[in-house]
């Protein structure tokens, strides 16, 4: 590694941020997760380690940083989080809210319900909320439950939570929720003094990650790699943390491209929405141009995973990450998403239906990465739905999820997509639903036919989130669902 | 009484500032244990090499099974299980060698260099199977009563078949884990995360071949058990135990989340044959059943619990002629163990199903074919115990006045009419449970009370806090007996230089039993306490008083007739000191007139019954496969309670296990025995979106002599069952979209698919 050349832009190691309202400079080693550095390096063990993949909450803490004019405070599991991310934002930790003596009103409310028993989960359900009540303003019981869906309490104690948390919602504003200490940082996080240079941090003893870059431009991003070829690039972290902590899988050199301002774009051209590959589902989920131009996206957002992935786990992500069921891609396809790829030398276009090769295959090549995901308009008078099959009602991972889209011209249908997930080795379209349904009007197709044809295109695997038979019972069931719709919807 | 009390331990937890084992700094030179774990379900070693692994700087020691100082055995019951197998490896998982290194990355690296190499044995993994070929730990247990024969042949009509149920993922939040540490004189002290303090200590010892006085164990409180470090956390105690004991040094064990849902076991999977045999009215005749309980590779506690579910097989129903049998089947899996409710769900949910098919045949109501059955007072369960003070119909009866149940089976049935797509149904169960341990010489208890100079006050008991509060009932009790605030109070970790021989906190039996055991030590010192107030209250306001008219209230200490003449507590145990009278006392308690003929199959095993109803309204989404619960309405008859809310969080948290049990966790393994959904993203537990719409849980207190502590009744594990009324709800839906729909178990929305097509069978 030529690290030479490098000195004068690089910050070693140390990173600036504030932990519950004082700010500090650390050395942080590459890749330690913020839970394994709030335990092995502050010797703070109020947040807990449960599952480690970001799968309980019981390691919630909350993040604040500036974003569009504010500053947000997001929950998060630290287990997923790369402490070096920390850099310019404020960590809230449990150890910060309250006292025993002096509980904060989110601990005085859960006490007087009765909200804990064995008190694992507690802190993280205490940081959750904190998140959830310093966003909003008297959240509705929706999206209480969103806020605390990540969060697992085996003793059972989501009745008396929900009592208390619609309580607190209903008493208490931000305003009294953000304590003082808290407000105090915001002004520094604002003029955080952000160098343009990156910083990266390095471990002497061979770890699983060996060093960490930040770069802070497109031109470091690539004379990065171009050094580090066996480099991965990270962004929300969801998987790739999970990879380490759980597979103990070794990534030398992670990149990570959260802080390039060029990935965190999202704005409308003609051409449609355009999003920027580091861009947070929690993002697009409160944009106002997906909320109102992009309906059922919205919808499906609020389905991925939990509030803390949520806030960390992006679009861009999920494409690269290729999964057969992964929760965004069925949609993506049938809305004729595309991507804008980037390498150091050229930006080129490609249909993401192009993008899957195989499983976990990709059209990306080596050096390369998703700039932006584009989405073109949806046109009015056209029907487009997902659904989402799996075990649980939420935080979980998909058997088989599948999104349609029908384009009408007056009632001939003259577009008609399926994509499916979770029936083959890469989330796919349906040759046969278009085929079957274009230029014909609603009333004449022949839906037992098109259910087995369809079906026919597939071979699901048998794996524990269900079986070949199962899935193909799913594909079957979801396409009657869309027909019974339409139907519905023509009457 | 005292609902304004809350969980002692609540202000720390909700700060994180409980002190939990293994969440803390490291101690000075502590080793991190990572292990071998078998890859494979039966096989006999045939070389192990921990060369290669003991070269690697950092690494101290590599401990096998020929490391052991003492007996390699971890069996209580019977003594079958090996700390580290020396020959046979019996199960997916299994530890054979453990490294203790400076730091964990050193330890995955050592064990990945150890080289196992082993001879493949056939295994079981499937009960019947295994009683097929008498696989078991110990003979065929029967209870019986009438002759089932006679009255199956003569009954109208009959109904055979086989039910499963699934096992069950304990997914405490705080893994299983052990920090020992090394101590003068060959002694050790362990950290560790157990139900079982006795047991523990005894096997500890055991394995390192020392007094058990030389092993100390300290458990502060733990992060969620529900029966999974009853027995569970013993392996892994001594693991810790041997390490630090081997190199002087401390060591902590702590399980990953996956390591712990791969190797360690759960509930057990019940299979069942039976045959029933009823009248037109739907009354049982006759109920005979094979209970079969897939207990894994060692014996651990499977005994215990094939008798609980045989205990329970008959539910809240008094049936004349019966035939209960059980085996507790030993294949290859990671050994069952202790999960809320110890084979009662299983047994429980057999029946239950019972009696849905027959209210099917015969058309009757779901509830009146329950109210048909229900035990009376007067009747005697198959092994004999007589049913005294049951309300089981008022409790029905209230049930459905509270539900409206007529005009909501009426709302169903239009819904049902109206809808295609999705389908509602109602689900109705009722819970008998035995509350004491089976095995009778577990119900005992002993409880330490000190009373310090200032008034504070210190009790200990044998009993393990892990959320349930029974640090917060004990105080309560010992705040009753004394007069005082319970915030005067601290109740100690459970520590076995101050408790030793302490029961597991199980069964149900934590409160009644330590409960009693600090009333009773606490009432010792009260007595000596009132001698001395009778001085007082002479000395410092000239009455003359007799004992029993000492009246001892909200820290203070007077006559009955006169409270303003008063000395307040702490005056009286200063006064008290001066006198020289004692201001501790041991509490000692054994659960009277218990007594059960293992043999005969009959006796009073249980001191008495937790009684209550649920109902469940689902809605079934036909295409989908998944559902939602509208309501699930509670009656649940509760003694005096000590604590409502406590009692409350404990109904609706075993509520919603239950739920999960019979409708999302899904435990597989494949056919080489390794589980397959044993990681957080596949294996999944109840979260806050499976509540139900609406929960409404009516606590309805009731006078009984037979209840314990201050006429409190046992409440961790009778409510599980309530959740069960979801599972029946939805097979009542689902018969609604196909009328011979059979839902398997548990209800997912596969299993849900799968019996609405009923094409093919769920692998």
């Amino acid at each position: 590694m030529k690290e030479q050349n490098l000195q004068t832009e690089i910050h070693l190691n140390q990173i600036t941020f504030f932990l519950n309202g004082k700010q500090i400079t650390e050395d942080v080693p590459a890749g330690i997760s913020t839970l394994d550095w709030l335990h092995a390096k502050k010797q703070m063990f109020g947040t807990k380690c449960s599952c480690n993949e970001g799968d309980c909450g019981a390691c919630t803490v909350v993040i604040a940083y500036p974003f569009e004019g504010i500053i947000t405070y997001r929950a998060i599991n630290s287990c997923l989080y790369p402490a070096a991310k920390l850099h310019g934002k404020h960590l809230i930790t449990i150890e910060g809210l309250g006292t025993p003596e002096n509980l904060h009103p989110i601990q005085q409310t859960l006490l007087k319900y009765h909200s804990l028993q064995c008190g694992y989960c507690t802190p993280g359900f205490v940081m959750s909320l904190f998140a959830l009540l310093a966003m909003n303003s008297h959240p509705d019981q929706e999206t209480i439950l969103a806020a605390l869906e990540g969060n697992l309490c085996r003793c059972g104690t989501y009745n008396s939570i929900l009592k208390a948390a619609q309580e607190l919602s209903a008493k208490f504003s931000p305003s009294e929720i953000v304590p003082e200490w808290c407000r105090n940082t915001e002004q520094d996080l604002y003029s955080f003094n952000e160098t343009d240079t990156m910083f990266f941090t390095k471990t002497d003893i061979p770890q699983q990650v060996n060093c960490y870059l930040f770069p802070k431009t497109m031109k470091h991003l690539f004379d990065f790699y171009a050094e580090h070829p066996d480099a991965n690039f990270i962004a929300g972290g969801t998987d790739i943390m999970v990879q380490k902590n759980i597979d103990r899988k070794v990534f030398p050199v992670l990149i990570d491209i959260t802080n390039l301002p060029e990935l965190n774009r999202l704005y409308l051209r003609q051409d449609g929405l355009h999003i920027g590959s580091a861009v947070t589902y929690q993002q697009l989920y409160e944009s106002g141009i997906v909320k109102t131009d992009y309906p059922v996206l919205h919808k499906l957002l609020a389905q991925i995973a939990s509030q803390q992935i949520r806030n960390l786990g992006t679009l861009g992500g999920n494409i690269a990450n290729a999964s057969p069921v992964g929760d965004t891609l069925p949609l993506l396809l049938v809305l004729d998403a595309s991507l804008w790829l980037q390498s150091d030398l050229e930006i080129r276009q490609i249909p993401l239906n192009d993008f899957f090769v195989s499983y976990r295959k990709t059209a990306l090549n080596k050096g390369e990465i998703i700039k932006e995901i584009i989405i073109p308009p949806v046109k009015s008078n056209s029907y487009i739905k997902f659904t989402k099959t799996s075990k649980s009602k939420s935080v979980d991972i998909s058997s088989v999820i599948t999104a349609v889209k029908i384009e009408y011209n007056e009632d001939i249908i003259i577009n008609a997509a399926l994509a499916l997930g979770g029936v083959s080795a890469l989330p796919m379209l349906s040759q046969k639903f278009t085929e079957l349904l274009t230029g014909k009007k609603l009333s004449t197709i022949n839906i037992d036919s098109v259910i087995s044809e369809v079906e026919k295109e597939f071979e699901p695997l048998t794996d524990i989130r269900g079986t070949a038979l199962y899935r193909k019972k799913l594909i079957q069931n979801h396409i009657l669902l869309y027909f019974q719709e339409l139907q519905k919807e023509e009457k | 009484m005292n609902s304004a009390v809350f969980h002692l331990s609540g202000p720390l937890h909700l700060c994180g500032k409980s002190h939990f084992i293994a969440d803390e700094p490291p101690l000075q030179g502590q080793l991190y244990a990572k292990f071998l774990f078998s890859p494979v379900a039966h096989a006999q070693i045939s070389n192990l090499d921990i060369s290669a692994a003991e070269k690697i700087p950092g690494v101290i020691k590599i401990i096998t099974a020929d490391s052991i100082p003492g007996e390699n055995q971890i069996g209580t019951v019977v003594k079958d299980e090996p700390l580290f197998p020396e020959t046979e490896i019996m199960y997916v998982g299994q530890p054979i060698a453990m490294v203790l290194a400076e730091n964990e990355y050193l330890a995955e690296l050592a064990v990945k260099k150890i080289v196992l190499k082993y001879k493949e044995l056939p295994a079981i993994f499937d009960p019947e199977e295994a009683y097929k070929e008498k696989q078991g730990y110990i003979q065929e247990r029967i209870i019986a009563r009438g002759d089932v024969e006679t009255a199956l042949k003569n009954a109208p009509f009959t109904l055979s078949g086989k039910t499963e149920t699934s096992g069950q993922e304990h997914f405490y939040l705080e893994s299983q884990r052990c920090l020992a540490v090394p101590m003068e004189n060959s002694r050790i002290i362990l950290h560790t995360a157990t139900q079982s303090t006795m047991e523990v200590q005894e096997i500890a010892s055991r394995i390192l071949g020392i007094p058990v006085n030389d092993v100390i164990i300290e458990v502060p409180r733990l992060g969620g058990a529900f029966g999974g470090k009853e027995r569970g956390a013993t392996i892994w105690a001594c693991m810790a135990a041997l390490g630090a004991f081997l190199t002087q040094k401390p060591v902590l064990v702590k399980l990953t989340r996956d390591e712990d849902m791969h190797l360690t076991g759960k509930r057990h999977p019940f299979t069942s044959l039976w045959k029933v045999g009823f009248d037109e009215h739907g009354k049982i005749l006759a109920y005979d059943i094979l209970l079969l309980a897939n207990g894994g590779a060692y014996t651990d506690l499977s005994i215990a619990i094939l008798e609980r579910a045989m205990f329970h097989s008959e539910n809240a129903y008094y049936i004349p002629n019966i035939k209960i049998k059980g085996f507790a089947c030993k294949t290859n899996l990671p050994p069952n163990t202790a999960f809320r409710g110890f084979g009662a769900p299983q047994g429980i949910f057999v029946i239950e199903n019972i009696l849905a098919k027959i209210a099917e045949q015969l058309k009757i109501d779901p509830l009146e074919i329950r109210l048909q059955n229900a035990y009376q007072n007067g009747d005697k369960t198959p092994y004999g115990q007589e049913i005294s003070d049951c309300r089981l119909t008022d409790l029905f009866n209230i049930l459905a006045e509270k539900t409206n149940y007529l005009a909501l089976k009426q709302a169903v049935e239009v819904f049902n009419k109206n809808n295609t797509r999705f389908k509602r149904g109602i689900g109705i169960i009722p819970v008998k449970f035995g509350i004491s341990f089976t095995t009778t010489l577990l119900n005992q208890g002993s409880a330490l009370v000190w009373v310090y100079i200032d008034g504070s006050v210190s009790v200990s008991t044998g009993g393990v806090e892990m959320g349930q509060e029974l640090s917060t009932k004990v105080a309560i009790v010992v705040a009753k007996v004394l007069g005082i605030p319970v915030h005067q109070i601290r109740v100690e970790s459970s520590n076995s230089q101050r408790i030793g021989n302490a029961s597991p906190t199980a069964a149900s039996t934590g409160s009644d039993i330590n409960g009693n055991a600090a009333r009773i030590a606490a009432e010792k010192i009260k007595m000596a306490l009132t001698e001395c107030a009778v001085k007082l209250l002479k000395q410092k306001h000239q009455l003359n008083v007799s004992p029993e008219d000492i009246v001892f209230k909200e820290g203070k200490v007077f006559y009955k007739e006169n409270p303003d003449a008063c000395v307040n507590f702490e005056e009286l145990v200063r006064f008290a000191h001066s006198e020289r009278v004692p201001l501790a006392a041991y509490g000692y308690y054994k659960t009277p007139a218990l007594w059960f003929d293992r043999d005969k199959g009959s006796g009073n095993p249980f001191h008495y019954f937790v009684w209550g109803v649920a109902l469940a309204e689902v809605e079934m989404d036909t295409l989908l496969g998944e559902h939602k619960i509208i309501k699930l309405t509670v009656m649940h008859e509760n003694g005096q309670t000590l604590n409502e809310e406590i009692d409350r969080g404990q109904i609706e948290g075993a509520i919603m296990q239950g739920i999960g049990w019979c409708t999302m966790e899904d435990l597989k393994w494949n056919e080489k025995g390794v589980y397959l959904s044993a990681n957080p993203s596949t294996y999944k537990i109840p979260g806050i979106r499976n509540l139900p719409e609406e929960l409404e849980i009516e606590m309805i207190p009731s006078a009984t002599e037979e209840a314990s502590v201050f006429g409190s009744k046992g409440i961790g594990e009778p409510p599980l069952i309530y959740g069960l009324s979801v599972f029946f709800a939805l097979q009542a839906a689902a018969k609604e979209a196909k009328k011979d729909a059979e839902l398997s178990f548990p209800a997912t929305p596969e299993s849900v698919l799968q019996c609405l097509d009923g094409l093919y069978p769920i692998g």
